[in-house]
């Protein structure tokens, strides 16, 4: 699926003890795939540290809503490496939806991308 | 998503510890003895001390993996990986496996998703890329298909 993310203004934590720690609240976005979409509902998030080797470390938790009214928690952990334009992240899924229940057993990989709009996911699952 | 080969790598495991019902499934513990890597960047052998996979069989089948190895190189770097992976497939399937059966990987689905740490100057590459690996559940241990995610 591709997921858009809409952000509220970067939380700059600033040094901890594991790296420069940015937090992204998301307040909204929509995904669309083959087999779901719908909307993206406030109150998620992306905590982002800032590595000593420049890398960026994504830790992701959003809560998504379907057309349909299915709750799915999805978490993505990910590698953002702008010096190398690697940004690459591993998403997981909790549903208690029997029909999206399918996602509770795949693993999954996604490209991120920072659009002008905001941050974008385009999500395969591993086959 | 395009990948290329990292390694492959094959553990043996010990008699796991099997501790039970915990509040999520069933846990138990698969303590790695040993093992073997191989790929065109990187070859060695795996630590025994540390290194084992804490499993977890949910109410829904599905056996989540948490390894945990030790790398060590051909040249002396240590290398840290963790994966989080999924098992699952149908019943005779996952019985035969339990009974140390050979059973073909593409009967059942075996996917893990590895990360890793080193501080060795060769082997930094390591520490910036994500990787997905398939498994193949032998007797005596699973042997992981490892891909770099590009």
């Amino acid at each position: 699926m591709l997921l858009r993310l809409d952000t509220s203004p970067t939380e700059d934590v600033g040094a901890t003890p594991h790296g420069t720690l940015s937090i992204f609240p998301v307040i909204g976005g929509s995904f669309e795939g083959d087999r779901l979409r719908g909307k993206v509902r406030a109150g998620g998030g992306d905590w982002v540290s800032g590595r000593a080797d420049n890398a960026l470390e994504l830790d992701l938790r959003v809560t998504l809503e379907t057309d349909d009214g299915a709750l799915i928690y999805m978490t993505l952990t990910g590698l953002r490496d702008d010096a190398r334009q690697y940004f690459r992240t591993l998403p997981r899924f909790e549903t208690a939806s029997p029909k999206y229940a399918f996602l509770n057993r795949l693993l999954a990989v996604g490209i991120g991308e920072i659009r002008a709009d905001g941050p974008v996911h385009i999500i395969e699952e591993i086959l | 998503m395009n990948t290329r080969p990292l390694m492959t790598l094959q553990v043996s495991v010990a008699p796991p510890q099997n501790v039970g019902a915990v509040p999520h499934g069933a846990r138990r513990i698969a303590p790695i003895g040993g093992g073997v890597f191989d790929g065109p960047r990187l070859r060695g052998t795996v630590l025994p001390g540390g290194s084992a996979d804490w499993l977890l069989l949910r109410a829904d089948g599905v056996l989540e993996m948490d390894l945990r190895v030790t790398l060590r190189t051909d040249d002396g770097a240590l290398i840290s990986m963790r994966s989080f992976g999924m098992r699952h497939g149908p019943p005779d399937v996952i019985a035969a496996i339990g009974r140390g059966e050979p059973v073909d990987p593409a009967a059942y689905y075996f996917r893990t998703t590895p990360r890793f740490q080193t501080a060795h100057s060769a082997y930094v590459f390591l520490n910036r890329l994500l990787a997905v690996a398939s498994g193949d559940r032998r007797a005596d241990g699973p042997i992981y298909t490892i891909h770099e995610l590009l």
